[in-house]
């Protein structure tokens, strides 16, 4: 990150967490999801989150403040933080059931008491994985917003202004101009939080998580769902096969039995033979010219 | 840097968090280092737990620890290809308190010692791996080196915790033999199962476990086997040889598969699920390959200092680990109030140590892995046993019905067992576990 | 003609967004198409809704503005759908927002009966399946690439009737925040796995992160993208975006060559169908040899370093 921002005394950079079991047991029959707190703590495009808003804090010189909406146990992951290098950690009292809309309005309102003009989210939940939130809180907070955000970085050019990439479809990214008031989502590849100092970490485990009420939900009407169960992918529609082929060619194409394959073959080369043949092959499957 | 600390403790599994706690209680400033994110968040092991070592260090921890059942029934199995010999013990009495061995889940019990000593004031950090030990400019060892940034530790005493394999205490040179036959690999699957079958299939009503132990389950490789149970899920797991294991080429995997197949195990654990597959060292040469206790002001205990016993029918490293770790806290505290002259705390663990159960069963039992491990006793002697049992057994009148001596007599010849090497072992094996 | 569902496409340059038509066709009611160049991907699509096709060029990505001025239009819908693809994803919760409706997000599959829409929904990375079953009308994004489309069945005899919605439109506070600087073509190094054509992977034999920087560079010369098994992944060899598998991600490329991986089926049964397979390996009889249409046994290592050889140039080589 180049060091070209201007300094703002009075800027406070929000990070929005949850509290997930990062390996929770799936039964593979039943869909049932079993957590363990002690398994849980933020997701990678959480700590993603963190990080840069740690590294633009830096920057700018402007407070990291952390916000969680959740159970007690969420205070574990604020302290992390708060060692990692937050000013200030606050959880909202609530449980992870909670519907999007909720969460958003939640953290708005933490926000907005504080004074937050930039939050960064991570770009998915990974219990929920709706990747809403952000959203919900930009129209909540009327602020712009830029989400599934791969890198960001200072502009240089004005106070609070940044430059980002944003992954669209197919492979192709856009490049963005992004000034405060605004929310934005990372990937968990855009950074990696960096390793705590252990003095922090041996200060943090004393210091306080202010708490506040949950706030009674106001959102559209919440939905739950009539059954859940293991993930069953259906079938993907395929295009029939010509009419003009016979039954037995139409078979063959909608088995992929006619996609054009070498016969299979198994060779016992060194090293230099080998990567000829392979470059021959892709050569002849028309991968390479 | 940080505060200076009376005790860095490297590692939170039961050596470490009992050391911690002793520290901790007897007033002295403790750091608990455990790289996991909690403590036994990684720790495997077969799963019964001997709780006689905790009656000291925590009042009726009976009624507080997370335990999964306390075994009321162990039995000692031989099987061969088709057969199999079991002396069944039970007992109510080890059903109430004080209780003797109890199943329990590592993370669950690890967790809740290592809480123990935070709650007497333990500072424990996860998270964050010991990478080396600190020493000043003239050498001698003054805390340990972690991998967080500003992440030296400096106290007056070190004790290594770290598990088999001790990084810290073969940096320190302590380990003068760690051979690969002074290990063995413990591989364990978690079935689940539910209750109710459990209960069934082993005998059991509420909170009542089974335990066994298995020798003649591991084809050629010596090592043995055991199924644990636990509430709603059941342990099954080998222990082999090393270098056996290499010789015979074969994935320990393909071993546990093949007893899960055997007719006197298959009905125990048909049916359940596998919930998770791990595999671990365990130092198991005995007394005699312990490395030495300690060095200047660094401390060694449990698994770090290859304290567990795993000779054969016994596989018992978690109470050792607590007494040695619990031991080597004591003799920290009392070199502190006595001004803490370097040498003192370690010839206070080696005194207390020796005094203990910790060094008296090592040294009773150090030819017990040998012994238990020998072809005679991973093959022959389960065969022979089940050919003997199965000649008293099988009604084959009209032919009369033989003597015990005589049939004896003819299935040592046809095991092709010497008399010599039977009385020999049978004399190792009553000093050893006489 | 159906009005129950109206699927939301917003469209960027003429180009329609992953998933756009099969959200179309899944809606089977009428659909909208917003943003820039809507006319040109009105006429580059296959699939004609059973419905109304209408238009609304509305300028740059703007999704809380453009909520505000389509809550007449999408009002009357009991269901409205987009598809989850990143600016479908983006827009949903705003129109949800402004309806004052839930969010179902990530659905598989949408069905409309008398009393309400039926959406199943995938969760937790595709382990868990959700069905709701809502009476009150509801905003849905569509999982790209469940469903596929079928040109035969779902194609349109006629040109689409586009009709072009004129709605008043009143910039925010926050338009042209954030702005947009360019648009930069695919990348395959950088490229989302699950899109990637083409993928060059490695596994545990390849032993270092070294080894996985050289063949990444090799995947870039071939037009590939990189990706790992767990156990690569879990060395710290590749970040973990690059695990392909269950608990990885899942893709579909036409070409794959596998380095060093065994073909373990939590693996595997993230692959997809590729047209083509190549596999490097030690040992001739593991899965993923046997899977492969041209399985050669060599050393990967030295394979390695002879490919990075005959495509990199030298200054790549040596990093
Ligand atoms: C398959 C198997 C079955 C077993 N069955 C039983 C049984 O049924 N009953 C029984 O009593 N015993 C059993 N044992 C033995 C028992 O598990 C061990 O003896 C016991 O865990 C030793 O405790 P410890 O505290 O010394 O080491 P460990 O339990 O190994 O704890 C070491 C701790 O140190 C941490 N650590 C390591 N290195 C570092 C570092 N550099 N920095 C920070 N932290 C570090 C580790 O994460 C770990 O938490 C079994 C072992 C195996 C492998
Ligand atoms: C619940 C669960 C979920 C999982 N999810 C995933 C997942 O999402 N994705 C995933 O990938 N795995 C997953 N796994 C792990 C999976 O089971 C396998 O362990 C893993 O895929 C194996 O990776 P590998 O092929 O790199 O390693 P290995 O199986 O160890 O294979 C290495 C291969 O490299 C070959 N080899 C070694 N050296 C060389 C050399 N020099 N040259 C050529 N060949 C060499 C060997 O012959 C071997 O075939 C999961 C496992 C579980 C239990
Ligand atoms: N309960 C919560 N508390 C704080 N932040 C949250 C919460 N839920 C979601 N978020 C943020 O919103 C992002 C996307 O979450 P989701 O919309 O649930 O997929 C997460 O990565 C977090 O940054």
């Amino acid at each position: 990150m180049t060091a070209g921002g201007a300094r703002l005394g009075a800027a406070r950079l929000g990070v929005a967490m949850k509290w997930v079991d990062l390996r929770p047991e799936i039964d593979s029959l039943t869909g049932a999801v079993h957590t363990d707190a002690r398994f849980s703590g933020a997701s990678g495009a959480d700590q993603a989150a963190l990080e840069l808003a740690l590294q633009l804090g830096g920057t700018w010189g402007a407070d990291v403040v952390v916000v969680s909406v959740g159970p007690a146990g969420s205070e574990t992951m604020l302290r992390e933080a708060l060692a990692a290098g937050a000013t200030q950690a606050l959880r909202v009292d609530g449980d992870t059931a909670m519907a999007s809309q909720d969460v958003a309005r939640a953290l708005a309102e933490t926000f907005k008491g504080l004074g937050v003009d930039l939050v960064l989210c991570g770009d998915w939940s990974l219990d929920r994985g709706s990747g809403s939130v952000p959203a919900f809180l930009a129209g909540a907070m009327g602020f712009a917003q830029a989400l599934g955000l791969v890198s960001i970085a200072p502009d240089g050019r004005s106070p609070c202004g940044l430059s980002a990439q944003r992954r669209l479809d197919g492979g192709r990214r856009e490049r963005l101009r992004i000034q405060a008031p605004a929310i934005l989502s990372v990937e968990s590849g855009a950074a990696r939080l960096r390793r705590a100092a252990l003095t922090r970490v041996i200060e943090a485990r004393k210091a306080t998580v202010e708490v506040r009420p949950a706030p009674t939900p106001v959102g559209a009407p919440h939905l739950a769902p009539t059954r859940v169960g293991p993930y069953r992918p259906r079938a993907r529609t395929l295009p029939p096969p010509s009419l003009t082929l016979s039954p037995r060619e139409r078979v063959l194409a909608l088995t992929g039995a006619l996609v054009e394959r070498t016969p299979p073959q198994t060779l016992v080369l060194e090293a230099p033979e080998a990567a000829e043949r392979i470059l021959d092959q892709l050569r002849t499957w028309g991968y390479l010219t | 840097m940080t505060e200076r600390f009376d005790a860095v403790v490297v590692g939170a599994g039961p050596a470490g968090s009992a050391a911690a706690l002793v520290l901790a209680q007897g007033g002295a400033s403790v750091c608990l280092l455990e790289r996991g994110p909690f403590p036994g968040s990684k720790n495997m092991y077969g799963g019964v737990i001997y709780g006689r070592i905790l009656d000291g260090l925590i009042p009726q921890w009976w009624d507080e620890a997370p335990v999964q059942r306390w075994v009321t029934r162990r039995c000692t199995t031989m099987l061969t290809a088709g057969q199999a010999l079991t002396i069944d013990y039970r007992t109510s009495a080890w059903g109430s308190p004080p209780y003797n061995g109890a199943t329990a889940f590592r993370p669950d019990f690890d967790a809740w010692l290592a809480g123990k000593a935070e709650a007497a004031g333990a500072v424990l950090v996860c998270s964050t791996t010991a990478t080396g030990l600190l020493r000043n400019e003239a050498g001698a060892i003054v805390g340990v080196r972690t991998d967080r940034p500003d992440g030296d530790i400096e106290a007056r005493t070190v004790i290594a915790c770290d598990g088999v394999n001790s990084f810290l205490a073969k940096e320190a040179g302590l380990y003068h033999h760690a051979e690969a036959d002074h290990f063995t690999l413990g591989v364990k699957e978690v079935l689940a199962l539910p209750r109710r079958d459990i209960e069934e299939r082993f005998g059991l009503r509420g909170l009542e476990g089974a335990d066994f132990e298995i020798v003649g389950c591991t084809g050629d490789v010596p090592g043995g086997g055991f199924i644990y149970t636990n509430l709603d899920s059941i342990a099954v797991g080998l222990v082999l040889s090393l270098p056996g294991l290499a010789a015979s080429k074969r994935r320990p995997e393909d071993i546990l598969a093949e007893m899960k197949t055997h007719p006197a195990i298959a009905p125990l654990v048909e049916g359940a699920e596998l919930k998770e597959y791990s595999a671990h060292l365990i130092p198991e040469g005995g007394y005699d390959m312990m490395p030495e206790l300690g060095q200047d002001n660094l401390l060694i205990a449990g698994d770090a200092a290859a304290m567990c016993l795993a000779a054969g029918i016994w596989l018992e490293g978690v109470n050792f680990a607590i007494g040695s770790g619990a031991a080597a806290g004591e003799a920290v505290v009392e070199a502190l109030t006595r001004g803490g002259v370097v040498a003192q705390p370690l010839e206070g663990y080696r005194r207390r140590l020796e005094n203990s159960f910790v060094l008296a069963d090592h040294k009773k039992l150090r030819r017990a892995p040998g012994l238990v491990l020998s072809d005679r006793v991973q093959s022959r002697y389960p065969q022979l046993a089940c050919n003997l049992a199965e000649r008293m057994f099988t009604v084959d009148n009209p032919s009369p019905k033989k003597g015990m001596v005589a049939l004896g007599r003819q299935e040592i010849k046809r095991s092709g067992v010497r008399l010599r090497d039977l009385a020999r072992d049978a004399w190792t094996g009553l000093r050893t576990f006489g | 003609m159906s009005t129950g569902a109206l699927a939301i496409v917003p469209v960027r340059d003429g180009i329609l967004p992953l998933g756009g038509e099969e959200t179309i066709a899944e809606g089977g009611g009428s659909a909208l198409l917003v943003g820039t160049g809507v006319e040109t991907a009105a006429r580059e699509m296959v699939v004609q809704p059973a419905g109304r096709l209408l238009g609304w060029e509305a300028g740059d990505y703007r999704p809380a503005a453009w909520a505000e001025a389509l809550f007449d239009t999408i009002a009357p819908h009991a269901a409205v759908i987009l598809p989850a693809s990143p600016d479908g994803r983006d827009l949903a919760p705003h129109l949800a927002a402004v309806l004052r409706r839930p969010l179902l997000t990530g659905a598989i599959r949408l069905t409309f009966a008398e009393h309400g829409t039926r959406v199943e929904v995938a969760r937790r990375g595709g382990l868990v399946g959700e069905l709701y079953e809502t009476p009150v009308p509801v905003v849905v994004t569509m999982q790209p690439g469940v469903r596929g489309v079928d040109p035969s069945v779902e194609h349109r005899e006629q040109p689409p009737q586009l009709e072009l919605l004129n709605l008043p439109f009143s910039p925010t506070s926050s338009s042209g925040n954030p702005e947009l600087v360019e648009i930069m073509p695919p990348d395959p190094a950088t490229m989302d796995l699950g899109e990637a054509p083409r993928i060059v992977a490695g596994g545990q034999g390849l032993g270092s992160a070294e080894l996985f920087a050289r063949l990444g560079k090799i995947a870039t010369a071939l037009g590939a993208s990189l990706g790992a098994t767990r156990v690569a992944a879990d060395a710290g060899w590749v970040p973990f975006e690059r695990q392909i598998g269950t608990t990885g991600v899942a893709v579909k490329p036409r070409l794959y060559l596998a380095f060093a991986i065994s073909g373990a089926v939590q693996h595997t049964s993230g692959l997809g169908h590729p047209d083509h397979i190549i596999s490097v390996n030690l040992d001739a009889s593991c899965p993923m040899m046997t899977m492969a249409d041209l399985a050669i046994v060599c050393d990967a290592r030295a394979l390695i370093d002879e490919l990075a050889g005959r495509l990199l140039s030298s200054t790549d080589v040596e990093t």
